[in-house]
């Protein structure tokens, strides 16, 4: 029954994205605890959990939001700015951790949207 | 309990660049030791960054895939030999009047020091970002 309560598409997808930053989170600080690791190359959230997250969301399939899982693997597209072929930079890092923590609010205040209309829907008065 | 994402990389990035501190300021106040207890001048240290494999970080208890991301820091010896000056009235010199000091460049330990400090900054940024996160989360379902 909650199913029906829980179950929305958009929902769905907000839990999804706020899975992805925690694991983007995880990897940008891996990435800066190697800042001076030799020949460390940066981790990332692959873009394919985004581009199959919007597929699944634009196709409303529900199944394939709840399958999917983010994950973090090694950047093949960065390239090594210093000598000893480490791929971090730390401006690129502090900015992405920064876009990280604003997608991760905007997915919070989505769930708590979606969540006090809920309550107001059940008790019948806005809290 | 990993209620801070990026927590457990962060502290250990803490740690090693504490350990870089710690042997540089060594290095320094012994930039003009000659006598040393295993005899010689001093040896300049340094400290290695590696990767280390973070069983804490992955699996089944966390979900998560990042592994093998954790910086573990050792101190090795420099190799450099030591710096020869013509000093026949010091108690070091051998007998040619020549004493060996360590091969410790001050500027360059200095530059060391502020890109240790600026990488502990940035690690600790990275913890308070993961911990403004964990707040977000914890707002979830909170009235008003």
């Amino acid at each position: 029954m909650t199913e029906a309560l829980f179950g929305g598409i958009n929902y769905m997808a907000a839990k999804k994205g706020l899975d992805a930053c925690v694991e983007r989170q995880r990897a940008l600080a891996a990435n800066i605890a190697n800042l001076e690791t030799p020949g460390y190359r940066r981790l990332e959230v692959s873009h394919t959990f985004q581009q199959s997250l919007q597929d699944a969301v634009r196709r409303q399939d529900g199944d394939a939001i709840a399958s999917l899982r983010p994950r973090a693997s090694v950047d093949s597209q960065a390239t090594a700015k210093s000598p000893d072929g480490n791929t971090v930079n730390l401006t690129d890092e502090l900015m992405a951790i920064q876009e990280n923590g604003l997608e991760h609010g905007l997915h919070v205040q989505l769930i708590n949207g979606k969540m006090s209309r809920l309550r107001a829907a059940i008790s019948g008065r806005m809290s | 309990m990993n209620l801070i994402p990026g927590a457990v990389s962060a502290s250990r990035g803490l740690q090693a660049e504490q350990l870089r501190m710690e042997v540089i300021s060594q290095n320094v106040a012994n930039a003009r030791t000659t006598r040393t207890a295993a005899g010689g001048p001093y040896q300049r240290q340094a400290v290695r960054f590696s990767e280390a494999l973070g069983e804490a970080l992955s699996g089944p208890m966390t979900g998560s895939s990042v592994n093998g991301a954790l910086t573990s820091a050792e101190i090795v010896t420099d190799s450099r030999p030591p710096v020869r000056v013509h000093q026949p009235g010091h108690p070091d010199a051998d007998s040619e009047g020549y004493v060996s000091y360590p091969a410790i460049n001050v500027h360059e330990e200095m530059a060391d020091l502020i890109s240790a400090s600026r990488t502990y900054e940035a690690n600790l940024a990275v913890i308070r970002n993961g911990r403004a996160l964990a707040q977000q989360a914890l707002s979830i379902g909170r009235r008003g």
